[in-house]
């Protein structure tokens, strides 16, 4: 294989595909859609952060404007925890349409996470939505199959194919220099869509990821490189242009409609996801079986407040040093988190499963590679919402908790339960030095942790690709 | 007739058109069983509420006799959104939306959005049910069998024979058309077939108008590739030509329509509600008692009997505070169902000229698994919410025990969603769409 034949392969096959006129008439198109898409990408994430923090700064005011008053009173006042999108959202919207924004946190209770885009608007939303890596995902393939399609049929067809070959030029020197030359007319789509991503991140003056960005600019080129190269391989397996088209598109429907939807639905079918009541009655059934604080003839607190007078030598709870009924909800705030964290995980593991027949899916799709590594670069996938959530939780556990300590510190052992009243209460100040809450984008090593298994797909389609067209020039024919 | 039998012989020669109608009707299968698994998962949660709620108030009754404003605390009410069966071919928001609501006494607001489980990659790959078949997935099958119809005759030579063998040009394509035509009718017919047997569909008029509104759908997307045809153009270009036209229709301009559609009307007023009613209910747990009762009687004056009991905890004055967490978020409620219909407008008046966007609102109005059919749903909840506070507030106020209400009578209570379109209006945008399409395609034909 000559260096200088692949260049001069690429070169011509650059200048065929770039001079007619349908390529300017798609490049236009093209461009017009990115520049729609960007503008509303952007525009979505401003409104919606500013939406997000300044109702995050209302919940945390009216939080800090409570009076002096009982601890527990404050944590049923609890707070609320928005998502903050993040900035790279812009380019991919991921699953941040079908992920609530906002959480409830209060004692004793974990809310669902509330008010996606999804709950709010017609089935129109399931059509999918127009975000630059849609167009990069979805219809550049296309348009790289429009341009690549006749490059090696045609030739063939009208017998420039056999010229070329008798002439000196190889079979692989033809097939690679045709990839890198398609390769390089996707870059000329794919570049300015960079560009376009790189200057608004700046501008949004949020704290810039290069390393997410980066990952996400070389995937992909990566994958471009495998649609490349698939079409040249198709071009040159089909007897004719318009074959090669067909089986193109037939692939495309394939691998970017059909499959992605099938496997999710497999998922779906075999680890189904279990009703909220049977989820919520079985940590019900559990905290009744371990201890319910709110049964006044529970065994498990009854022994609790046996132990807990006799290592004080006391024989009534309002002669304890703290406040007993704090004492009691911190106990039952333990057992129902734990109780509750670990069905929840069991909840996850169940996505995660539904979600791994896809990951794995990514073996056999580099279109679903694709997809996965771009949206848990840019942190609007899976694991992300679970990160918010998780952390959301944390935070509420905290809050639950540190009330209920500031109950057994300040409020009178007297007080034997309730929390009306002006009498038994606790100092506003508190209030405010419990901190705020706030959402921590998933850091970058468990991103890349989480977008592994797609990682190593493309790598492989990468190396499978340039086998093909090692493979296909063996076999191919030039009539 | 023997024209007929050859036409079809002539389309059901080719191997490719044989794999595409096996495929589809395979997809179709697949995506009925899906629609089965769905009704099945939702049927599951409604027999386990059935089941829960008799013990949850057995247990209830049994722990708070003595304090039934306690008791009503904890105690939650199921609410369900009557399944109808049509939604196992149209999911439609159901996925998103739960079927089965649980609420307290409590306020009403903080429970009123409260979402089911779902997984997000879920919702995101969407459903592949029936709907999906016809809308997405069915144009496809058109363009494969219709894009040569005209041009393979050209491209082999065989035209100039027809034209001066044929006694109308217009009625050759025609007749090769509506040979294609007949044979996806036959699949639709066959699909929706065993989909009223899977799912134990009525033969109701909504079942038929799905059906007919399928046919004319297949059939617009028919006089569309008639229209592309008549340019004479090489099969390629066809093909081009239809799959872009496709990707249009079906993907980009719903998907710009919706970027459209959520960032002109964002929905802060949801954040705003939750906010809110928190702070409608919480803050009076500092504020002077009498007014908070005082207000709560000037809501319902029929218990103001009951007195102003200030001394202390008491219940009253605890669901009169619960009841200012909805009566004190009213305005911001308003403002929300304000901005969820302006949404529900916006995308209705868009999609009336989008043929298949159009089919997928009617099929999940049809289904009762839309956006508008989910807000009424949420109404009736609420209006569910609201004779449940009638019937309780007296019995609490009065210090009533638990054991003289009789519980059994609180099974679950069933919402019947209304199909909210007019039929015969439904299919005017795509009749219109299709007449349009051949007026402007038959003149063209006569040219050839």
């Amino acid at each position: 294989m000559k260096r200088a034949n692949v260049s001069i392969f690429a070169l011509n096959f650059w200048h065929n595909a770039t001079t007619s006129k349908t390529f300017y008439l798609l490049y236009f198109i093209f461009v017009l859609l990115s520049g729609y898409a960007a503008v509303s990408g952007v525009k979505n994430h401003n409104t919606q952060n500013e939406i997000r923090k300044e109702h995050q700064v209302k919940a945390r005011q009216s939080w800090e404007a409570n009076p002096d008053k009982h601890p527990h009173r404050m944590a049923h006042f609890g707070t609320f925890a928005f998502r903050i999108h993040p900035p790279l959202g812009i380019f991919d919207y991921g699953l941040e349409s079908f992920t609530g924004s906002t959480v409830f946190l209060e004692a004793h209770r974990q809310n669902s996470v509330n008010f996606s885009e999804a709950t709010f608007s017609t089935g129109m939303l399931r059509f999918g939505e127009l975000s630059l890596a849609l167009l990069l995902q979805l219809v550049l393939p296309l348009i790289l199959f429009f341009v690549g399609f006749s490059s090696v049929a045609a030739d063939r067809e009208n017998g420039t194919l056999k010229i070329v070959l008798s002439q000196g030029a190889t079979w692989k020197e033809i097939l690679f220099g045709k990839s890198i030359g398609l390769l390089a007319v996707s870059l000329l789509f794919l570049i300015p869509v960079l560009l376009v991503v790189i200057t608004t991140l700046l501008l949004l003056d949020d704290q810039f990821e290069w390393l997410r960005f980066l990952l996400i600019a070389f995937s992909y080129v990566a994958f471009l490189y495998i649609v490349s190269s698939l079409t040249i391989v198709m071009s040159a397996t089909s007897n004719t242009s318009k074959n090669a088209l067909l089986r193109l598109l037939g692939i495309w429907l394939l691998l970017v409609i059909l499959l992605p939807k099938s496997t999710q639905a497999m998922g779906n079918y075999w680890f189904p996801t279990p009703s909220k009541l049977a989820f919520q009655s079985a940590i019900e059934e559990e905290v009744i079986l371990k201890g319910d604080s709110h049964n006044p003839d529970d065994p498990h607190y009854n022994s609790l407040k046996d132990s807990v007078l006799k290592a004080h030598n006391v024989s009534k709870v309002t002669d304890l040093p703290f406040n007993y009924s704090g004492f009691v909800m911190r106990e039952g705030e333990k057992i129902t988190s734990s109780l509750y964290k670990k069905h929840h995980k069991k909840l996850v593991n169940i996505y995660e499963s539904q979600n791994d027949v896809t990951i794995f899916s990514s073996f056999i799709n580099p279109f679903t590679a694709i997809k996965l590594v771009s949206m848990t670069m840019a942190g609007t996938d899976f694991s992300s919402y679970i990160n918010f959530q998780n952390q959301a939780d944390t935070y509420r556990y905290e809050l639950a908790q540190t009330m209920n300590e500031l109950q057994m510190e300040y409020i009178s052992p007297k007080k034997k339960s309730g929390s009306e009243g002006k009498t038994h209460v606790v100092d506003h100040e508190h209030w405010e030095k419990f901190q705020d809450f706030n959402h921590q984008p998933m850091v970058f090593s468990k991103s890349i942790k989480e977008a592994f298994p797609a990682l190593i797909s493309i790598v492989l389609w990468v190396l499978a690709a340039f086998w093909l067209l090692h493979f296909t020039s063996k076999k191919a024919k030039a009539i | 007739m023997i024209t007929f039998k050859l036409f079809l012989q002539q389309c059901i020669r080719s191997k490719e058109v044989w794999m595409s109608l096996l495929l589809i009707t395979l997809l179709g299968v697949v995506s009925i069983i899906i629609g089965h698994k769905h009704l099945e998962r939702q049927q599951n949660a409604i027999a386990e509420v059935h089941a829960y709620q008799k013990q949850h108030f057995d247990r209830q009754v049994a722990l708070h006799n003595e304090d039934l404003g306690l008791l009503l605390y904890y105690a939650n009410f199921a609410y369900i959104n009557t399944l109808n069966p049509l939604a196992g071919l149209s999911i439609g928001q159901a996925d998103v939306n739960p079927t089965v609501k649980r609420i307290t006494i409590k306020t009403f607001e903080a429970q009123k959005y409260d979402t089911d489980l779902v997984n997000p990659m879920n919702l995101q790959s969407g459903n592949l049910d029936v709907s999906f078949v016809i809308i997405y997935l069915l144009p496809l099958l058109v363009i494969v069998l219709t894009f040569n119809v005209l041009s393979e005759e050209t491209e082999t030579g065989t035209w100039r024979l027809v034209i001066i063998q044929a006694t109308s040009k217009l009625g050759f394509v025609v007749s090769k058309l509506l040979i294609r035509l007949m044979l996806l009718y036959t699949i639709l017919i066959f699909l929706f077939f065993i989909a009223k047997l899977v799912l134990n569909l009525p033969f109701n008029t909504n079942f038929i108008w799905m059906l007919g509104l399928s046919m004319l759908y297949v059939l617009f997307w028919f006089t569309l590739t008639f229209f592309i045809i008549t340019f004479n153009k090489s099969s390629g270009f066809n093909a081009l030509l239809l799959l872009s036209v496709w990707l249009v229709l079906i993907i980009l301009l719903p998907a710009g329509i919706n970027a459209y559609v959520s960032s002109k009307y964002p929905v802060p007023e949801a954040l705003s509600t939750a906010i809110a009613q928190r702070d409608g209910y919480h803050t009076k747990w500092d504020t002077d008692k009498l007014a908070t009762i005082e207000k709560f009687y000037q809501h319902y004056p029929q218990f103001k009997k009951y007195g102003y009991p200030t001394d202390g905890f008491n219940w009253l004055w605890y669901y009169a505070m619960q009841q200012m967490g909805d009566d004190d978020s009213r305005n911001e409620r308003d403002a929300l169902n304000e901005k969820i219909k302006l949404r529900e407008l916006a995308s209705r008046k868009i999609t009336t000229v989008l043929p298949n966007m159009y089919l997928q609102l009617v099929f999940n109005q049809l289904a009762g698994t839309s956006m508008s059919q989910q807000m009424e749903y949420l109404e009736a909840t609420d209006a569910f919410h609201e004779k449940l506070r009638l019937f309780f507030y007296p019995k609490i106020f009065e210090k009533q025990k638990a054991d003289t209400i009789d519980w059994n009578q609180f099974t679950p209570e069933y919402h019947e969603a209304t199909p909210n379109v007019s039929l015969v209006q439904s299919m005017i945008p795509i009749v219109i769409a299709s007449i349009g399409m051949i007026l402007i395609s038959i003149p063209m034909v006569r040219r050839l």
